[in-house]
């Protein structure tokens, strides 16, 4: 499979805000400087669950610079976006996370903030706590929120999210071997460089927001409808921005108290988060606890597979809180059980692939379990057992994931390096492992304007952000390819709702696909308006515009799809693991910059080595703190840590999107976790079943 | 952070007299100090700054012995040519520390009397490191906690050059207000049975101006292992700082020093009296990770540490064979 070349489309390009970007030129939100404005910080819980008995502000408000204080007492806003089925205040009552904001101090200079922040006086009265999302649901568990620990659905029940196919007690009773295990994945951080800042500057009854944001749209928005005002009085500005990984979506707590600080003070407010805040008080990835079983013919074909998950969301529901992975297998009776639980751990939401990486490694390492023990070639069992059909019913629009598999098998040499497992001589034993990974790229809404002025320049309003994954140039590329001249020619206006219509935000990977084709649609209509009018002249201007919101495709789902093929070298006698070899094979449809879509392939395959090895908040279990939070202690993934990642992409043909494009940014942390706790079974013929493989995990299994 | 005011010394009398009026830290490389003010836990109303005194990051040979002032970055002490000739051990450990960044900035007398970096001290537990009564460690998540010399904290030394130093034999040279003194390493570190407060026996008024080294001698090797959580930017899960003289194949005499199992940089006198006079195979390697062990008392989280200490003894053990 490949697809047509095209002209500007398909060609490694350096990112338009590049040499900005790496000469310190790039003006981030942090480097916003608004005359006279003050400083914020925001004084949280030291408990896990605690009821606020009183709150004394009046030394704090005694001392000279500080401009306003807000808690509950004199600020009720609801922060709709940061709960999507309880009432979440800016300042809540119980806090219930270490973490949890109690009051936001604006003041002349960060260190007479910080002081306040410390002569606030909180009386706590210290409630139970419970961190582990299964012992939540016990009858004996402290309820969190009203009605209990299992959050409700979408609908208000408090029931898990079933999906049922076929006839699970069939296809359990039908099968040869019913294979039943356990794994679990524990809290991380989305660790983006970029910490939380947001400025808040009033004009009369206008509000500009220079925010750090993955969607300026969804953050005007939001912002207008918590603060009841209408939308045009919002602005939001975010030009350049140092990552988020899915921790930046719509607006967050801090925008809002930064308005509320500002309008009280009078004054524009820069409110700004630690690292550590940063890594406790925003949110990361929800832990899980997954049980399988998995039913097969003697052959290898699949009968049944059954998941009862547990997802810890901490106290608020911000996210899905899903474990995906199951439908990348063919198998005609299904049935996934998953509690979404709310606990007293950070909130747990969107983090790159939310439910995914977590999820393959689940499944991915109980297929490869199951390949063992059939002694099948975990790849043919992959070949034999890849879903064809999603959900075994709908045909995908365009599926790669065969030639991924093999393509990818071929690049890394999978049959010299897979063996039988645990075979090495030497203490330090070497082994391969492979997974699969897939991640929804649907099309729909999104905006765009494009230009055309009389010196024969092009101006592309898009309302990106550009998270790191240059949307900048991707949008560039789009317009220029469409439009049929070159990048150079093409001015992209982005990351500000007063220049820019709307775009569906830096989420899902849904910027290529959704404003991509907006911006395909705008310079088709550009071009019928030169066909129409000539080229503009002097001061004219022409102007396309477009809303585009495409059909979804009928009857098919679209996706995207990888596998990737990870080699380590154990040392059994120190527990160290180190990834030697690593290849990733992606179908993303038509690449628009093969430079930029294979650093994400990078990025995201580092990330879930990182999630695989050793990423964790970790907490103490008597007093639900957490321990690590930071790129010390939650031990990030360093220059040294990350192998050499050779991409490969496999361009199928798509007849939606711009150009044919899938999507990439998230699908590239799917398959990481677990193809690398394959190899490193392959390697000892132990399997660590829950993450991160530490050493300790390591040597213990070897024990 | 709590405002305070720099200080900048002329000279070392001038240091320690600054520090002796009172909540003053003293500050070299800064890498480490910074961050803890920043998390307030530290408040020093003076940071007395060592780095205004001259010569304080000099390396002087004085008859035979090896003299290296305190300020010493930790990145010039790896790349200097005799330390890594003679001194292996140190400039090895040296190396290992932290990333290019720290050890740029941080300093030799700073590593040696960093502050520990379990996570409950760091984290402003109210811990016995923190002016508490508890150590949240023992009955907590002590996966990366002492297995040696605990109680009652149980925090692991988290210098690198400390076990580097004691396994040279070093001496360290210390200024206070009633004059100089000169502390073996094997003495300067100090269990907290002694005092959970404290690592070392310097009072807050005291400055580890230097350290000497032994003459270098013909025969010596030496290297420092160290095991890390990632490649690199953390502590030492378990480290080993070994020196052994050697008459060609036949081991003179040894000095074995743990590093990241015990709250004082860990020597292993059983081990070392086993090698001496021995010739180094694998059994005795063996037998030798065997002997590291004994004593060990892990906690219900860090049990792994016992055979990976036993283990990268061995193994640094052949290395130098």
């Amino acid at each position: 499979m490949s697809v047509t070349p095209l002209k500007t489309v398909g060609h490694p390009t350096q990112r338009i805000d590049a040499v900005k970007r790496v000469t310190g030129t790039a003006t981030y939100t942090g480097d916003i400087q608004v005359p006279g404005m003050l400083y914020a910080r925001v004084l949280r819980s030291p408990h896990a669950h605690a009821r606020i008995r009183k709150i004394d502000t009046s030394k704090a408000q005694a001392l000279p610079g500080v401009k306003a204080i807000l808690t509950r007492e004199n600020c009720d806003i609801v922060w709709s976006s940061g709960d999507t089925r309880n009432k979440r205040y800016l300042f809540n009552n119980p806090v219930r996370f270490a973490g949890d904001a109690v009051a936001a101090i604006a003041a002349t200079d960060r260190h007479i903030a910080e002081e306040a922040m410390r002569q606030i006086e909180v009386d706590y009265e210290v409630l139970p706590f419970v961190l582990d999302p299964e012992h939540a649901l016990k009858s004996d568990a402290f309820a969190i929120q009203p009605g209990g620990n299992l959050s409700p659905n979408a609908k208000g029940q408090h029931e898990p999210d079933i999906f049922r196919h076929g006839d699970i007690d069939r296809g359990l009773t039908t099968a040869d071997r019913v294979f039943e295990d356990h794994y679990t994945s524990v809290h991380i951080n989305n660790a983006q460089l970029e910490m939380r800042v947001s400025i808040a500057q009033w004009d009369g009854d206008k509000l500009t927001v220079y925010a750090s944001t993955q969607g300026i749209s969804n953050c005007r928005t939001d912002i207008a409808k918590d603060l009841q005002m209408p939308l045009e009085k919002v602005r939001v500005v975010c030009q350049f921005m140092g990552g988020g990984f899915g921790n930046k979506n719509q607006c967050h707590d801090f925008d809002l108290m930064a308005a509320m600080l500002s309008k009280s003070a009078g004054l524009p407010v820069k409110l700004e988060f630690t690292r550590k805040e940063d890594y406790v008080a925003v949110h990361g990835r929800w832990p899980t606890k997954q049980y399988y079983k998995i039913g097969v013919a003697k052959d290898g074909t699949l009968t049944g597979i059954q998941l009862r998950g547990y997802s810890g969301m901490g106290p608020y529901r911000k996210g899905a809180g899903g474990i995906a992975g199951v439908e990348l297998y063919q198998c005609p009776n299904v049935e996934t059980t998953i509690y979404p639980v709310y606990t007293n751990m950070a909130v747990s939401a969107n983090l790159r692939g939310p439910a995914y990486p977590q999820g393959i490694f689940g499944i991915e390492s109980l297929m490869d379990h199951i390949a063992y023990e059939l002694k099948i070639d975990p790849l043919e069992f992959r070949l034999k057992n890849m879903t064809r059909k999603y959900h075994d019913e709908l045909p995908f629009t365009s599926n790669g994931l065969e030639d991924c598999i093999r393509r990818g098998a071929d690049a890394f040499e999978w049959k010299k390096r897979w063996h039988a497992a645990g075979v090495g001589a030497g203490p330090v034993k070497r082994g391969a492992g492979m997974a699969m990974g897939a991640f929804g790229s649907a099309v729909g809404r999104s905006s765009a304007v494009v230009k055309l002025d009389g010196s024969g320049k092009y101006h592309l309003h898009v309302g990106v952000t550009d998270v790191g994954t240059a949307a900048k140039t991707t949008m560039g590329l789009i317009a220029a390819e469409e439009l049929g001249v070159p990048l150079e020619k093409i001015e992209v206006i982005s990351g500000d709702t007063a220049l820019c219509p709307y775009s569906v935000g830096e989420s899902g990977s849904r910027t290529t696909t959704h404003t991509g084709y907006a911006v395909v649609q705008a310079a088709k209509d550009l071009k019928r308006q030169i066909a129409e009018k000539g080229l503009p002249q002097g001061s004219e201007v022409l102007t396309a515009s477009v809303n585009a919101d495409p059909a979804q495709p009928k009857d098919a789902a679209r996706y995207s799809f990888a596998a990737h093929f990870a080699e380590v070298e154990v040392d059994t006698e120190t527990g160290h693991v180190r990834v030697i070899k690593y290849v990733a094979a992606h179908d993303s449809g038509r690449i628009i910059n093969p430079l930029t879509c294979a650093s994400q392939v990078k990025g995201g395959a580092t990330m879930g080595i990182g999630m695989a090895l050793h990423e964790e908040l970790l907490y103490d279990r008597q007093t639900g703190v957490p321990l690590t939070a930071g790129y010390y202690g939650a031990r990030v993934m360093t220059h040294r840590d990350t192998p050499d990642v050779e991409v490969l992409f496999v361009e199928t043909e798509d007849a939606y999107g711009p150009f044919g494009a899938k999507s990439i940014g998230e699908s590239t942390i799917v398959p990481s976790v677990a193809a690398v706790g394959n190899a490193i079974f392959n390697a000892i013929g132990r399997r660590v079943k829950d993450l991160p493989i530490t050493r300790d995990k390591v040597l213990g299994v070897l024990a | 952070m709590k405002t305070f005011t720099n200080a900048n010394p002329k000279d070392i009398r001038e240091a320690i007299t600054l520090l002796s009026r009172g909540n003053a830290s003293i500050v070299g490389g800064g890498s480490d100090l910074l961050g803890m003010v920043k998390e307030r836990l530290m408040s020093p109303d003076v940071l007395v700054n060592l780095k205004s005194i001259r010569g304080l990051d000099k390396v002087e040979t004085q008859s035979g012995k090896m003299k290296i002032g305190g300020l010493i970055t930790l990145d010039a002490l790896s790349h200097d040519a005799q330390i890594r000739k003679n001194y292996a051990v140190l400039a090895e450990a040296a190396e290992s520390v932290g990333t290019p960044q720290i050890r740029n900035a941080g300093t030799l007398a700073g590593n040696v009397c960093q502050r520990p970096w379990c996570w409950y001290y760091r984290n402003g537990f109210p811990c016995l490191k923190n002016g508490g009564d508890k150590c949240f460690s023992a009955s907590g998540e002590n996966q990366l906690h002492a297995i040696f010399g605990g109680g009652p904290s149980y925090i692991v030394h988290p210098s690198d050059t400390a076990p580097a130093l004691v396994a040279l034999d070093a001496e360290f040279h210390v200024s206070g207000p009633s004059g100089d003194r000169v502390i073996p390493a094997g003495q300067f570190f100090q269990l907290p049975r002694v005092d959970a407060a404290r690592e070392n026996v310097l009072a807050p008024d005291d400055v580890l101006v230097a350290i000497t080294l032994p003459a270098a001698r013909p025969g010596v090797r030496s290297t420092y292992h160290k095991v890390l959580d990632r490649e690199a930017w953390t502590h030492a899960v378990v480290s080993v700082a070994m020196v052994l003289e050697m008459d060609k194949q036949i081991c003179r005499s040894a000095r074995i020093v743990l590093g990241g199992v015990a709250p004082i940089p860990w020597r292993l006198p059983r081990v070392e009296a086993m090698l001496a006079g021995q010739r180094i195979t694998p059994e005795l390697a063996a037998k030798a990770g065997e002997a590291a062990i004994v004593g060990a008392r892990p906690l219900a989280k860090n049990k792994y540490k016992v055979p990976l200490t036993q283990n990268v003894v061995k193994r640094t053990l052949l290395s130098l064979a």
